[in-house]
C-alpha cells in the first residue's frame, strides 16, 4: 500500500513537470507557411495549427477533419468544382482541365483513400423541378469523366439540388455562372 | 351531415336546361383576357367572356336573435363564407343585399319573391343560421322564383371550428343541385412553403383558408401529388439523403417511403385509380421516368433516352403519361403510353417547356414555358395541338395545376426571389386570386372532389 502510493505520488510529480514543461516551450523558430497559390483566397486558409502545437514535434497531431483536409485541397488548386453552361450539362474544355487536376489528387498519396460526393448545382432560371434533374445529369456527367480517367466509382457519390442550394443569390450572369456547378464534396476516407 | 328536408325537384329541369349551356359556354371560351398586366385583379370577370350563369338573389341571412360574441361572429363567418363560395363557383351570379337594397320587402313571401325577380334574379336562396347546444345549424332553401317552388332545402350543423365547412357543404349542394356536379368548395390544395424555416409540405382549403403544415421533415420537401381518392400525398425530400419518394397518409399523418434507391428519385405522380405511380428515378447516372405499383419494389423504366426524362404526369383516362424530356436539345413536353411507346411531342412553344398537368378531362395539357427569362403558362390542346398562352405580365408563373372540374388552374407566381400560389380561370387566365400570403409558396397541387 505504502509503496503504491509513493509510486503514484512519483508519477503525478513527473507528470506535473511534463505538463509545466510543455507549457512553457522554448521559442523556436517558425517553419515557413505551407505554399499557397494564387487562386485561394485568403478567407479559405484556415489558421488551424498554432505555433504552440508546432513546438512539441513528438505530439501526435490530431487528425484532419474532412472539411480540413477538403480546404487544404481546394486552397492549394488540388480540388475544386466544375462549371457549365446555361441549360447544359456538357463539359466545358475548363470543366475537363479541372476534373483532370481533380483525377491527379484523386491518384494522389493523399488523396486515393478519399471518397467524393459530386454535388449538382444550377442557377434560378429553369423550373425547379427539371433543375433537380438537370443538376443530377450535371454531377453525373462530371462522374463519367472521372471514371474515364480510371477513378473508381464506388469512391463517387451523386446528389443534386437543383436550385434548391444557391451558392450566389444575385439576378445576374456572374451569380448564375457559380450556381451552375458540380461541386466536390470530400464525404469519407484516410 | 344530416338532411332534414325533402328535396324538391321542381323546376330542375328547366333551371339544368339553361345549365346545359352554361357549361358549353365554359367549355370552349378561348378568348384572351386584354386586363392582365401581371397585376392581380381581385373582381371576377364572368360575365366578361359571356359565360351563362344562375342569376341568384341572397339577402341576408336570418341570423339567431340569440346567438352573440364568438358565436355571433361565427354565424357572420358562415354567411360571408358561403357568399365568397359562391361568387367563386363561377355557375352563380349573385345579388346580394347591397343589390338588393333597392328593394322594398314586404316579409311577405309571394311579393318578395316577384321583387327578386323584378332584378333579373332566376331563383333565391334563403339562409337561416341558429344555436343547437354548442353547434350552429345552417339552413339554406332555394326557391325558384317564377314557380315559387322550392328547388333545394338543406341543413348542415357544425362547431365553431366548422363554420367554414358547413358554409362550403351548403354551396357544394347548390352547386351540384344546378350543374350535377360537385364544386370545389371541399376541395383541397397541396403545397411547399419555407415559412417556417424549411421547406415543408402545407394544406389549405381551396379559398386558400385553414393553411397547415403536414411535414416537419426539417429538410427540402415538396411537389406533392394527391392521391386520387384524397385520403394522401405522394412528395419528395432531401431529408434521408438523396431525394425519395414518401407518402403521408393524411388521415393518420403516418410518412411511409414509396422508393428512395439510387441517387434521385423526384416528381411522383398516381396514377387515376391510385394504383401506381410515375416518377423520375436515377441510380447513378442519367434521369429517367419510371413508373410501379405503391410497393414499388420493382420500378419498370419507361424512357430510355440519353437525355433527361423527368416530371411525369398521369393522364386522367389512366392510359398516357406526360413528362418532360430534354431528348431535341431543350426541355419539351412529350407523352406517352404507359410502356414507353407512342411517344410524341406536345409543347413547341419557346424552347423550354416543364411541368405537365392534364386537364381532368383529357383534352388540354398546361404547363410552366419559358421566355427571356421568365415562364407564362401554356396550354395545349392535345387534338389540334394549339397552344394558348394564359398568363402576359413582368413576373414569372409556372407550376400550373388543374382544379379537378377543369376550370381553375394553381400556379405559382415568382416576383424576384418571392413565390406565391395564385388560382386563374382555365380558359382565359382571367380572375385572378392569391392563395398565399406567408414565406414562399410554391407547387400547388388541387385534390380530387371529396369523396362523399
Amino acid at each position: 500500500m505504502n509503496m503504491d502510493r509513493k509510486w503514484i505520488a512519483l508519477a503525478a510529480l513527473m507528470a506535473l513537470l511534463l505538463v509545466t514543461a510543455c507549457k512553457k516551450p522554448e521559442p523556436v523558430v517558425t517553419p515557413p507557411p505551407p505554399p499557397i497559390t494564387e487562386t485561394a483566397p485568403p478567407t479559405d486558409v484556415k489558421p488551424e495549427t498554432t505555433p504552440a502545437d508546432l513546438v512539441d514535434a513528438t505530439e501526435q497531431k490530431p487528425p484532419q477533419s474532412l472539411q480540413e483536409i477538403q480546404a487544404e485541397a481546394e486552397a492549394a488548386g488540388l480540388l475544386g468544382d466544375v462549371f457549365f453552361d446555361f441549360d447544359q450539362s456538357d463539359l466545358r474544355s475548363d470543366a475537363r482541365e479541372r476534373l483532370d487536376k481533380n483525377a491527379r489528387f484523386m491518384q494522389s498519396e493523399n488523396g486515393k483513400n478519399l471518397t467524393f460526393t459530386v454535388e449538382g448545382h444550377c442557377d434560378e432560371r429553369g423550373t425547379n423541378e427539371y433543375n433537380i434533374a438537370l443538376g443530377q445529369n450535371r454531377s453525373a456527367t462530371a462522374v463519367d469523366y472521372l471514371i474515364s480517367l480510371g477513378i473508381s466509382r464506388s469512391r463517387l457519390r451523386t446528389i443534386s439540388y437543383g436550385e434548391e442550394r444557391p451558392f450566389c443569390t444575385e439576378s445576374n450572369e456572374a451569380c448564375w455562372q457559380k450556381n451552375r456547378r458540380a461541386r466536390f464534396v470530400i464525404s469519407g476516407g484516410n | 351531415m344530416k338532411n332534414s328536408f325533402p328535396q324538391s325537384r321542381y323546376c330542375v329541369a328547366a333551371v339544368l336546361l339553361i345549365l346545359t349551356g352554361a357549361s358549353a359556354a365554359v367549355g370552349q371560351n378561348s378568348a384572351e383576357s386584354p386586363q392582365l398586366g401581371g397585376g392581380v385583379d381581385p373582381t371576377l370577370t364572368i360575365d366578361g367572356v359571356g359565360r351563362a350563369q344562375i342569376r341568384i338573389a341572397f339577402p341576408a341571412a336570418d341570423v339567431d336573435s340569440s346567438l352573440t360574441g364568438e358565436y355571433l361572429e361565427a354565424a357572420r363567418e358562415v354567411e360571408q363564407t358561403l357568399r365568397d363560395d359562391l361568387e367563386q363557383t363561377i355557375v352563380f351570379n349573385t345579388q346580394g343585399p347591397t343589390e338588393l337594397a333597392v328593394l322594398s320587402l314586404t316579409g311577405d313571401r309571394s311579393q318578395d319573391f316577384e321583387q327578386y325577380r323584378s332584378l333579373g334574379n332566376e331563383v333565391v336562396l334563403l339562409a337561416t343560421i341558429k344555436p343547437e347546444g354548442d353547434k350552429l345549424v345552417l339552413d339554406g332553401w332555394v326557391y325558384d322564383l317564377p314557380s315559387k317552388q322550392s328547388i333545394l332545402g338543406k341543413r348542415f350543423r357544425g362547431t365553431l371550428a366548422q363554420t367554414r365547412l358547413i358554409a362550403h357543404y351548403l354551396a357544394d349542394a347548390m352547386h351540384f343541385q344546378f350543374t350535377g356536379r360537385p364544386s370545389l368548395t371541399l376541395t383541397t390544395i397541396a403545397f411547399q412553403s419555407d415559412r417556417d424555416g424549411f421547406q415543408e409540405l402545407y394544406l389549405m382549403d381551396y379559398d386558400g383558408r385553414n393553411q397547415r403544415r403536414i411535414s416537419g421533415h426539417k429538410s427540402t420537401s415538396g411537389y406533392s401529388d394527391w392521391s386520387p381518392a384524397g385520403d394522401a400525398i405522394a412528395y419528395m425530400s432531401y431529408f434521408n439523403g438523396p431525394p425519395g419518394i414518401y407518402y403521408v397518409e393524411l388521415e393518420t399523418g403516418k410518412k411511409l417511403p414509396i422508393y428512395g434507391e439510387g441517387v434521385l428519385n423526384i416528381s411522383p405522380s398516381f396514377s387515376p385509380d391510385g394504383r401506381s405511380i410515375a416518377f423520375a428515378h436515377s441510380s447513378q447516372s442519367n434521369v429517367d421516368v419510371y413508373r410501379c405499383d405503391r410497393t414499388c419494389t420493382q420500378p419498370l423504366r419507361l424512357t430510355t433516352s440519353r437525355a433527361i426524362d423527368t416530371n411525369p404526369s398521369w393522364s386522367p383516362d389512366g392510359q398516357q403519361i406526360a413528362f418532360t424530356s430534354s431528348r431535341s436539345g431543350r426541355p419539351n413536353i412529350y407523352v406517352m403510353s404507359l410502356d414507353g411507346s407512342n411517344v410524341r411531342r406536345i409543347s413547341f412553344e419557346g424552347n423550354y417547356n416543364d411541368g405537365a398537368s392534364w386537364q381532368p378531362n383529357g383534352t388540354n395539357i398546361a404547363y410552366s414555358s419559358r421566355e427571356g427569362n421568365k415562364f407564362r403558362i401554356a396550354v395545349t390542346n392535345l387534338v389540334d395541338l394549339k397552344t394558348k398562352i394564359l398568363t402576359r405580365g413582368p413576373d414569372s408563373y409556372e407550376e400550373a395545376s388543374y382544379s379537378p372540374d377543369g376550370l381553375r388552374l394553381l400556379f405559382t407566381l415568382r416576383r424576384g426571389k418571392e413565390s406565391q400560389v395564385y388560382v386563374m380561370n382555365a380558359d382565359d387566365g382571367s380572375d385572378w386570386r392569391q392563395l398565399t400570403h406567408q414565406g414562399n409558396s410554391s407547387a400547388a397541387d388541387w385534390s380530387n372532389f371529396k369523396q362523399k
